[in-house]
């Protein structure tokens, strides 16, 4: 059976009604959203309510947090001060903006989902601000699938969808020093696991304007990445209507995020 | 020359204990210096005069560099210096007793100095912590998964890890192996190899079951203080 994995809207209701529209085509009704639901863009309560109506299951985002916690993540949130400012000022927007039905949905809102061998994140099983990039280190992106017990685990937060497949994995490893002469060693065969990041509805960064989102396939485990236009110019125009910063209006229109790449992409916030 | 590290962590307010590695490292050679990995203070007795020492070396002992540990970090967040946080693990493991034992145990002019105490040192390629850089009561033995142990070491970026948590001595190699990785995005798809890297993580015991590391070889020597037929300490009197 076909179902589709979507993350970070990021208040952008055009992108999520395109998205949905293409979901629906395909008649798939089994929807996991990985969260970030609110901040940068201008909808926040439209694509909050639009997801309670559809009843969509949905685990809890950096910034679903951040609005509920209040802004007490260490600065490692933003990839560089700027942003930082830039995602304060957002901030303080979303949070006046958003009712308190609203509020307290996304307060509600699970860490984690699981389905059998399927575990649903925003950014990993550790934290909702930790990115999964693409290319890093194998052994820490499968100890972040193994540990949290799971064959696929499903994140987004990094708003760059890819598939990544890590097999024929093995550790050895020998006693040094061991009480009884001198250790053999033994060696560890890993496991096969996929790390699947289902990129961005709402503020993609993966070099198009285009939202995108996945389908997996849990009979074949084939995962499609698939791309959808929709009218960036009403989410641009609503963005400066609304006061956010202009520089989000034009990152959508260009399709990434100029120079605000984080630096550190494996620290994870120990506030 | 030899140069050699000491390192010691479980003393929970023992100074018997604490004296009696001191004297093992006087009549050891190359010492150069004395890491205390946590867990200086416990509830069992009270710890002041092995903090007074700590603090205030006596002469001719080996200057300890302390960090915090798992119970250092059940006090402090029970006396306030954590935010929000109180001593919940130890609350939960062994229940009120032990909680209010453990804040009589340590006088509260010892507070501010152990809040003052970092979390590990980076010294050369290793990392000297009490757990590991995940959690100060992440519980690392040579039973725990190489991934999980690779992961460690993999984000302090260092070469050895030197942890105490566990209580136990060991010093586990990783030796080899590797891992294919396929990446498929909108721009296609991409292999990539990567080997595991000779790292090591080691257990360096607690109370008097000390650590000594040797720099310039790499060689782990463990070691129980005051005993006087320590069966691999030949060669250092
Ligand atoms: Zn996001
Ligand atoms: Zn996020």
């Amino acid at each position: 059976m076909n179902h589709a994995i979507i993350s970070c809207l990021h208040a952008n209701l055009p992108a999520v009604e395109a998205v949905l529209n293409d979901i629906d085509k395909q008649g798939i009704d089994t929807i996991t959203c990985l969260g970030d639901l609110v901040g940068y863009g201008p909808q926040p309560n439209e694509v909050v309510e639009l997801i309670r109506k559809r009843g969509i299951a949905t685990c809890q985002g950096c910034w679903d947090e951040d609005i509920i916690d209040g802004l007490n993540a260490c600065e490692c949130s933003y990839p560089s001060q700027l942003a930082e400012r830039r995602g304060h000022l957002a901030h303080q927007w979303t949070d006046d903006q958003l009712t308190d039905e609203n509020k307290s949905f996304l307060a509600s809102l699970p860490t984690s989902l699981r389905r059998d061998r399927l575990l649903f994140v925003h950014g990993s099983p550790n934290s909702q601000h930790e990115y999964l990039l693409p290319d890093m280190d194998a052994f820490a992106a499968l100890e972040r699938v193994e540990t949290a017990g799971a064959d696929i685990l499903f994140c987004g937060h990094t708003h760059q969808p890819y598939v990544r497949e890590l097999r024929d994995g093995s550790i050895r490893v020998r006693l040094q020093n061991a009480e009884h002469g001198n250790d053999q060693g033994e060696e560890l065969t890993l496991p096969m696991r996929k790390i699947v990041n289902a990129g961005s509805v709402g503020e993609p960064r993966h070099g198009s304007t285009n939202a995108t989102y996945v389908i997996h396939n849990d009979a074949t485990d084939e995962v499609e990445i698939k791309e959808v236009a929709y009218d960036v110019g009403r989410t641009c125009q609503a963005i400066v209507e609304a006061g956010l910063p202009k520089v989000f209006a034009w990152r959508l229109s260009h399709g990434f995020e100029f120079a605000e790449q984080a630096e550190d992409a494996s620290h994870v916030c120990e506030r | 020359m030899i140069e050699r590290w000491a390192l010691v962590s479980g003393l929970r307010g023992d100074l018997e204990t604490y004296d009696l590695v001191q004297r093992d490292l006087k009549k050891t050679r190359g010492v150069t210096a004395l890491f205390v990995l946590g867990d200086l203070v416990g509830p069992e007795r009270n710890c002041d005069a092995l903090l007074d020492r700590l603090r205030n070396p006596h002469r001719g002992d080996l200057k300890p560099d302390c960090i915090y540990g798992w119970w250092e970090e059940q006090l402090l967040a029970e006396r306030g210096f954590r935010g929000e946080r109180k001593a919940d693990a130890l609350r939960l493991s062994q229940g009120e007793d032990a909680v209010s034992a453990l804040l009589n145990a340590v006088n509260p002019s010892h507070l501010k100095w152990l809040a003052s105490l970092q979390f590990g040192f980076i010294e050369l390629d290793c990392a000297l912590i009490h757990g590991s850089s995940s959690d100060v009561g992440d519980n690392l033995t040579s039973e725990t998964s190489p991934l999980i142990l690779l992961d460690r070491l993999t984000r302090l970026n260092v070469n050895r890890l030197f942890t105490a948590r566990s209580t136990k001595q060991f010093h586990l190699e990783l030796t080899g192996g590797g891992i294919n990785s396929q990446v498929k995005d909108l721009n296609g798809k991409r292999e990539q190899q990567q080997e595991v890297p000779k790292r090591s993580v080691i257990g360096i015991g607690a109370g008097l079951n000390y650590t000594l590391y040797d720099i310039g070889s790499d060689k782990t020597h463990f070691l129980t203080a005051g005993s006087k037929t320590n069966p691999k300490g030949k060669g250092f009197v």
